[in-house]
């Protein structure tokens, strides 16, 4: 990520040094320091990319500001240029002009020709490409995606996975709560819908989230590379703790998620009640 | 060219026919002007609430927070926490910037503009007054309801704001607070409609208006057309909610029978994109007139910046959709929603190029409100880029309902619409009080309020892209975004400094209505029929109807005599 914002590093790191400075003058008794990063090119970094398609998210991010930056100095160079040169001290006598000639309109044409080709068509093209032959080209059956589904509700997230029989909603299933454990390098699909009040599942990692709406069930997949823990996140307003509405992503190794899987599995079958009609609260997979 | 007889009324006598029941557009603009400032103030400090807790949670806030949460030493709770957020953007939005940009500079221009003695409607648009002050009422009693006020952001999306999920009665008044203002809205619009189109002066074709009028005539109609989308929106949660209906119910509380609650937001967004347009366009109108009235020459392709706005008004009914990526609607949809949202670049693109035309060759003096709308230009050029990535889909799926969101929609709704307005204030206050505003403290409050502002926005946007998401009471209860304290702490200073600086403005504007600078008629040299007439302007405003003879830019013609560099619009264009 380094030198992509090369300009703005220098102005916010800048910004932070006043920051600072002006911190020490506010009445500000927090102890704990010690998490604290006084390195302002940190937060220039969106959080480590996991993913496998993250960083077509990313190129289209640094893209857009690259060209944003070259037209906003462009818009500076004028407002300040102009503000500078025109100045009534300087420049008495103004242009007497309605701006209504062939070149003035096909100055600011061939500006507006720019920005959208520049920037918008092509941004909105790479987009729609992305769409279509990444994030919504959804993962085949004989890829064999990990199936998830994700029930939120006031402040927790649910995951269930298909037990030993591969059937959603039965007894066997895996059920965690605000843990979701899942491999890297192995396409993962996951249906997502909510108990209450519509949710958000946020993946800052893998830069994607997906709404999770009462009534609807709604899908999303990717695929992750990197093993380690992240966290999970609800993006949508829910209420009083919904910032509180965390959970944790485990990635682990295909062998290890295996290992895990297995013994969960174990697990399920002694501690799941048959019986409780809480444990039902899935539903049938249907490929749509 | 529609044109009848026009009555000046008579002056009324009583101090309440004068100043709280007034026919008089002038008064109604004043009215609304109090009012959106008193709000700005109240949503303000909300935001200041806001931000402290973002930056410095668990800590008390200081002076005012022991006053307003005794119970817990100061500290905002977090419910109290969402019921700010939520009050602070409907307060801004609704009761803050709509009187200012639209109730005030709507009713103040129009008829001084386009030379009429009074609005077409003047009962409307009292009642547009007191529809809104009703409103303002219904949405602050909501605060000393038992459970508080609305506390489901301000889009108040079900099923949240459903009994179940904000049981307060506070949601319900907050549904029939904007419903009211919905009327004050439409009843306001179809006045400024109505006058725009029928009451113009003799010789004033519509590309003679000054382009302020463009924008507020723009505004107008997008709000006659989509506040009442809003308001039937408001009404079905209503029922939701009192009687038991379920067009927004769904999941496991959806016991007989089952509705959309995505209906609400396309029903919502509808509504709500347009109302983006709605802010901004009123702004954009004034700083495309002030940057020719202060450059000293005409507006750039002026027919073309209106034709911009007309475009804009357009597009912006086709765009609403990229507000809902996230719900997944059909690719189809997404797709179509994308490639509309990214044609709004080219009639914005056409702004810019028209605004720094304008102010190219030109000889530009620096007074305050010419400060403002340079201002304008710097910060909307920032919010209307960096909304470019929330268009696009896919980086929308990174960012959406992050605080780059909220840099972004402040940069363009908040910075760009407030100092628009603020250009407005100092640039007509002589029209309105017959007073100056003292341009040194004037300009003090332009630089602090930049700097602060872009502290502000800027920031967020860095703190969104670092992953952080709204609305959060704590954000550091995630360790990932422990890292953004310092930048968080710093947003919270450029807010502290934003909202300091505005009692430089809060002091000049009160010093200024009671003891200012007698204003002369016309203070800016400008040529625009408003100055045509005595400041303040008398209550029949035009002695006689003024019969229009050219543009509103008429200024630097190298014909002109005398040293004089402008010429008024009632005076026949000199060309030799």
């Amino acid at each position: 990520m380094s030198g992509i914002f090369g300009i703005f590093k220098f102005i916010v790191s800048s910004m932070g040094v006043i920051a600072t400075s002006l911190m020490l003058s506010v009445a500000n008794a927090k102890d704990g320091t010690d998490y604290k990063s006084t390195n302002y090119w940190d937060i220039t970094v969106p959080p480590e990319d996991i993913s496998v398609n993250g960083h077509l998210i990313d190129w289209l991010f640094n893209y857009t500001t690259y060209m944003n930056l070259f037209f906003f100095i462009l818009v500076c160079a004028g407002l300040f240029g102009f503000a500078f040169i025109y100045h009534h001290k300087k420049n008495k006598k103004p242009l007497y002009t309605y701006g209504n000639k062939p070149v003035h309109i096909w100055t600011v044409t061939i500006i507006g020709v720019a920005v959208f080709i520049g920037i918008d068509a092509t941004i909105s093209a790479i987009s729609n490409n992305d769409l279509r032959n990444v994030f919504l080209n959804w993962p085949k059956e004989e890829e064999k995606p990990l199936k998830v589904q994700v029930m939120a509700q006031q402040w927790v997230w649910k995951f269930r996975y298909a037990g030993k029989d591969e059937v959603f909603n039965t007894q066997d299933d895996v059920v965690t709560v605000n843990d979701l454990r899942v491999p890297i390098n192995r396409k993962l699909l996951f249906q997502v819908t909510s108990k209450d009040v519509i949710h958000s599942f946020f993946l800052p990692n893998a830069r994607r989230k997906v709404d999770a709406m009462p009534g609807r069930i709604s899908r999303i997949w990717m695929e992750l590379n990197k093993a380690g823990k992240w966290p999970i996140a609800c993006a949508e307003m829910c209420g009083t703790h919904h910032y509180m509405m965390g959970a944790k992503l485990t990635t682990y190794t295909p062998e290890d998620f295996e290992s895990w899987l297995g013994q969960a599995q174990r697990v399920a079958m002694e501690v799941n009640d048959p019986e409780d009609l809480n444990l039902y609260w899935g539903w049938k997979w249907e490929v749509r | 060219m529609a044109f009848f007889e026009q009555h000046a009324h008579p002056v009324p006598k009583t101090f309440l026919g004068k100043y709280i029941f007034s026919f008089d557009h002038k008064v109604i603009a004043k009215q609304f002007l109090w009012s959106g400032l008193f709000f700005l103030g109240v949503g303000g400090i909300m935001a200041l609430l806001i931000r402290w807790t973002l930056a410095y949670p668990g800590q008390s806030f200081p002076i005012l927070g022991s006053i307003l949460f005794p119970h817990t030493n100061g500290i905002v709770p977090p419910d109290t926490y969402a019921m700010l957020f939520t009050q602070h953007g409907t307060i801004m939005i609704f009761y803050a910037i709509t009187p200012l940009l639209i109730g005030a500079f709507g009713n103040l221009c129009i008829p001084l503009m386009i030379g009429c003695r009074d609005m077409a409607f003047p009962l409307l648009n009292m009642l547009s007054y007191w529809f809104f002050f009703i409103s303002g009422a219904l949405l602050l009693s909501a605060l000393f309801t038992p459970l508080g006020a609305a506390a489901g952001g301000w889009t108040s999306y079900p099923t949240l704001a459903l009994t179940f999920g904000s049981p307060g009665v506070g949601q319900t008044l907050w549904y029939m607070a904007i419903f009211t203002i919905g009327i004050s809205s439409i009843l306001g619009a179809v006045n400024y409609i109505t006058t725009i189109i029928t009451l113009r002066a003799p010789g004033m074709g519509y590309f003679d208006m000054p382009l302020t009028i463009w924008g507020i005539w723009m505004t107008a109609i997008l709000n006659a057309i989509f506040v009442p989308v809003l308001g039937a929106g408001c009404l079905l949660v209503i029922f939701d909610r009192v009687f038991g209906t379920s067009f927004f119910l769904a999941g496991a509380a959806a016991t007989s029978g089952s509705g959309d609650p995505i209906l609400y937001q396309h029903v919502f967004w509808i509504f709500g994109h347009p109302e983006v347009y709605i802010l901004i366009l009123p702004a954009w109108g004034i700083v495309s007139d002030l940057l020719s009235f202060f450059s000293r020459k005409p507006a750039f392709a002026a027919k073309a910046t209106a034709l911009s706005m007309v475009s804009i008004s357009v597009l912006s009914i086709l765009v609403y959709g990229h507000h809902m990526f996230t719900t997944q609607m059909s690719p189809l949809l997404t797709q179509s929603f994308m490639t509309l949202t990214m044609t709004i670049s080219i009639p914005s693109a056409i702004f810019f190029g028209n605004w720094l035309g304008t102010i190219w060759k030109g000889s530009i003096r620096f007074d305050t409100p010419m400060l403002y709308s340079l201002g304008v230009v710097f910060v909307f050029g920032l919010g209307g880029l960096t909304g470019l990535y929330l268009g696009t889909t896919t980086t929308d799926f990174y960012l959406h309902d992050t605080y780059f969101v909220v840099g972004h929609f402040h940069y363009t709704m908040a910075a760009s619409v407030l100092l628009g307005g603020f250009a407005g204030i100092y640039y007509w206050m002589p029209k309105m009080f017959g007073t100056m505003m003292s341009e040194f403290w004037g300009k003090i409050h332009f630089w602090l309020t930049m700097l602060g502002i872009n502290g502000v926005f800027m920031g967020m946007l860095f703190i969104g892209y670092g992953g952080m998401h709204r609305r959060i009471y704590n954000p550091f209860y995630y360790e990932e975004l422990r890292r953004l304290i310092p930048m968080n702490e710093f947003v919270t200073i450029s807010a502290l400094l934003l909202g300091g600086s505005q009692f430089i403005f809060l002091f000049n504007f009160l010093w200024s209505v009671w003891n200012g600078k007698k204003a002369v008629a016309n203070p800016w040299k400008v040529g625009t029929l408003e100055w045509t007439i005595p400041s303040p302007a008398p209550s029949y405003n035009f002695k006689d109807i003024p019969v229009v003879k050219c543009g509103p830019h008429e200024l630097g013609n190298p014909n002109l005599k005398d040293g004089k560099d402008f010429q008024y619009q009632t005076e026949e264009l000199v060309t030799s």
